[in-house]
């Protein structure tokens, strides 16, 4: 046994440390926080440069073909920010979904470009019933006419889409949706491929607490029947497995980030003569907050190591979703009674994860879900 | 015991006066902002409008006394009013003013007799709002730090410092607050109290950009300012409580924050997300079938029913005479967290939906969204979770000899 990070994981870890520190300051994050802004592309650049995006992408289709211990490592580091996507959506959530369900040329031609960052591929799954069950899919897709969709002239077909989906997590800075899709003809669920810019796709922001969510219409767009990824749900099921510690190990991160803010605070904010952290009372919350820190942490990792050495990890992997959702929407309740004031002020930057602790406790399902599928996994 | 109000024949005869004249007053335009920011100019002057007319019957302050502008009405008919105007979603006042209710009767307590002939009848009959200045950077829970000064020069104190966290939008006519006027005397002997007006020179006010000004709904208390006094010149006049007495004065005022005047009336917020779920289909039938959903919204309803029932005793308590002691800080505690609680609650149920307040695809006019925010800040004001429990176990004698009494009230 050993629980220790591999001194390239420790490598790794220091540059994106370094990395989110210089690219995404915190009047960086506000700046994109705020709402008249639109997420402007160039960290994202930066971030792309970095060859990070490839991390989950095997060499042969132009990624680093990192473990998912490694990615782990990398978007624990993006959460402490919380930087904004689409890194998850993209790079973990569509490579994976594009790996387990693409043909050998939609591989080919999707994953280098999401390694680079030329492709910002997001998934567009639930809609206004909210949940993420296949039979909450309702958008449809029906078979065009051949010759006026298949723009790439390979003679596969064409389909037309229509549908809302709701709360899509980055869904503005999508430069492709990546679309669950209902057939008009046989029911099957499947995801296909739409370019945003596409004639008929509208992205809209959600306003208020929500954290980079979206709306996204689909009116009669045209879709090539070769965008369509083979595999179906059942290879979406499958890419949402591998990708949610990922997703576990970015809240871990933001734990972490509220867990030192609020370690530094109860050293330097001083009340009644004395640093706030001499109170007892003060004492218990960041307890608190650190159990849950740490509780996020060891079952994301051991999700992670799960998935690398090829065990089921259905069960982790259920665990590790339920306590970090819940982790990280305690730590920063938390963080808000140590800091008080002026943790609710919008430049101190506390409330960015707050934001964030909130959206992503139902990204790709709530604690509730998962304990249920918990129950499954562990034969009850 | 007796849980229900019980009205005479004259009490019932009361409420149909009150509920006609509100029924004839309360403007048909008033609207209730899910975010407190939200409070429009036209309808802020809509709420100071109902707020005295309500004065001049005496409905605005119905227990504060006549001969200072209140209605000097006995909580029987006081109970009436709120019931009513709670009916129609208000609050007394029906804006926010922290004079009222806090300074108010921090100046009936230890205000000399020309100072409550000066300053309470324009309170209690709403003809001005006040605001309460007391935070400040290095004086939050640590409220006797302030460093604020008010030194005395001839027939006048200046003013200099700043306050934050403080007001709400659209301006005051009065700011009451604490500051130092004895720079060399001890804690606590060296502070004053003062009602400061609002347009003397020297005085700034900044909006202060917070997650959500707080939890103060129905009351539109809008932004939280910052508040700088630069050589601000008061008449001594308006010192109230004697030289260095200040933080006798506010104990009055930090007790009835602390939640000891108790309240009636219901908790909006749970209405609105019952009737949300009701009326909303999910799946193809109403939220309200929905196993996971019932079982949070019976969580909800169960933390609003504590939270009414320790306000209501408190309001029973205050009114009936009784000792009180820790229950103020406890009914404010178990709001604090049991708020907390519910946004989780209300996230469970509604999903991101909770989390905007788009038209279509948010919840209840964005009130849920609003909470998912006010939830967090609510828990600050008027002394954090955690100084709350400091006053109870004080309150209760937990290791200690002698028991703290709570502060003097009206
Ligand atoms: C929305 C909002 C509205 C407000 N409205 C007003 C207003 O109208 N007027 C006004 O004057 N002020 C107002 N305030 C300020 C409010 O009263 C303070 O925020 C509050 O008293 C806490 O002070 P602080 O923020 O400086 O936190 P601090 O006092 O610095 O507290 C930091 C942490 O230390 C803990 N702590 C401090 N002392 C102790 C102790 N002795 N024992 C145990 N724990 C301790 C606290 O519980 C907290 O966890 C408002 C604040 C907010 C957020």
């Amino acid at each position: 046994m050993d629980l220790a990070l591999t001194p390239e994981q420790e490598m790794l870890k220091a540059a994106a440390r370094r990395f989110v520190a210089q690219e995404y300051p915190k009047e960086a994050l506000l700046q994109i926080a705020s709402p008249d802004e639109t997420t402007p592309l160039e960290p994202w650049g930066q971030l792309a440069a970095t060859g990070w995006l490839g991390i989950l992408i095997p060499l042969e289709y132009g990624g680093e073909g990192g473990s998912f211990t490694d990615a782990g490592v990398l978007f624990e580091e993006l959460g402490r920010g919380p930087t904004p996507g689409p890194h998850i959506a993209s790079a973990a959530l569509s490579a994976l979904a594009v790996l387990e369900g693409g043909t050998e040329s939609q591989k080919r031609h999707w994953l280098p470009r999401i390694a680079s960052g030329e492709l910002r591929l997001v998934p567009a799954i639930t809609e206004s019933d909210y949940g993420w069950d296949e039979a909450d899919v309702r958008a449809v897709a029906t078979v065009a006419d051949v010759a006026a969709v298949d723009s790439d002239g390979d003679g596969g077909g064409g389909l037309r889409v229509n549908g809302v989906k709701a709360y899509v997590f980055d869904g503005q800075s999508a430069s492709h949706f990546l679309c669950a899709v209902r057939s008009g003809e046989s029911n099957d669920v499947a995801l296909t491929v739409i370019p945003a810019d596409a004639p008929g796709v509208r992205a809209r922001g959600l306003p208020g607490f929500a954290w980079n969510l979206s709306e996204v219409r689909f009116d009669n767009v045209a879709v090539d029947a070769g965008d369509v990824l083979g595999g179906g749900w059942a290879a979406w099921r499958r890419a949402v497995e591998k990708a949610i510690p990922v997703l576990c190990a970015f809240q871990v991160g933001g734990c972490q980030a509220v867990y030192e803010l609020s370690v530094d605070y109860s050293r330097t904010r001083i009340q009644f003569g004395t640093p706030i952290g001499r109170f007892q009372r003060v004492q218990d919350q960041i307890i608190s907050l650190v159990n849950h820190l740490d509780a996020a942490r060891w079952t994301t990792y051991e999700a992670l190591w799960k998935l690398d050495a090829g065990r089921d990890a259905t069960a982790s992997v259920r665990l590790a979703k339920a306590v970090a959702s819940e982790g990280y929407y305690q730590a920063c309740n938390y963080a808000h009674e140590v800091h008080a004031g002026v943790g609710s002020m919008t430049e101190y930057g506390l409330t960015l994860h707050t934001a964030a602790s909130r959206t992503l406790y139902h990204y790709l399902g709530d604690p509730k879900q998962h304990k249920r599928e918990l129950a499954a996994a562990l034969g009850l | 015991m007796d849980f229900e109000p019980r009205y005479t024949p004259e009490q019932q005869e009361f409420r149909r006066e009150v509920n006609a004249w509100l029924k004839d007053n309360v403007p048909a335009g008033i609207v209730h902002p899910a975010d407190p920011a939200g409070l429009t100019w036209e309808q802020y002057q809509l709420r100071r409008d109902l707020g005295r007319k309500l004065g001049a019957r005496g409905w605005l302050w119905p227990t504060a006394p006549v001969e200072y502008g209140g209605g000097g009405l006995d909580v029987d008919h006081a109970v009436v009013i709120e019931e009513e105007i709670d009916s129609h979603g208000l609050t007394l006042p029906p804006y926010y003013d922290s004079g009222g209710r806090l300074g108010g009767n921090s100046i009936l307590v230890w205000g000399s007799e020309e100072q409550k002939r000066a300053f309470l009848p324009p309170i209690f009959t709403g003809q001005v709002r006040t605001w309460q200045l007391l935070s400040e950077p290095e004086a939050g829970s640590d409220l006797a730090n302030v460093k604020t000064t008010a030194i005395r020069d001839g027939d006048e104190y200046v003013l200099n410092g700043q306050k934050i966290f403080v007001g709400s939008d659209h301006g005051c006519d009065y700011m009451w607050t604490i500051t130092v006027t004895d720079p060399g005397a001890k804690r606590h002997e060296n502070l004053g109290w003062f009602m400061v007006p609002s347009h003397l020179p020297g005085i700034t006010i900044q909006p202060m950009d917070l997650l959500i000004s707080g939890g103060e709904s129905g009351a539109g208390s809008g932004v939280k300012q910052t508040v700088y006094f630069d050589d601000v010149r008061i008449p001594a006049f308006n010192l109230v409580g004697g030289e260095n007495q200040g933080w006798k004065v506010a104990t009055t005022h930090l007790e009835l924050e602390h939640g000891t005047g108790g309240r009636i009336g219901r908790n909006w917020l749970v209405d609105r997300l019952f009737e949300h779920c009701r009326s909303t289909n999910r799946r193809g039938q109403p939220m309200t079938q929905d196993p996971d959903v019932r079982d949070r919204l019976v969580d909800v309803y169960v933390e609003a029913e504590i939270v009414r029932l320790l306000n209501l005793r408190n309001y029973w308590m205050r009114h009936s005479g009784a000792n009180i002691t820790y229950e103020g800080p406890q009914a404010s505690y178990v709001r604090k967290t049991s708020g907390l609680r519910m946004a989780q609650a209300m996230l469970d149920i509604l999903g991101p939906a909770g989390l905007t307040h788009d038209p279509e695809l948010g919840a209840a006019d964005g009130h849920m969204e609003a909470h998912s925010r006010a939830g967090i800040v609510a828990i600050h004001p008027g002394g954090t979770t955690d100084i709350q429990k400091v006053i109870m176990a004080r309150r209760i004698g937990i290791g200690r000899e002698v028991r703290e009494k709570a502060g003097a009230l009206s």
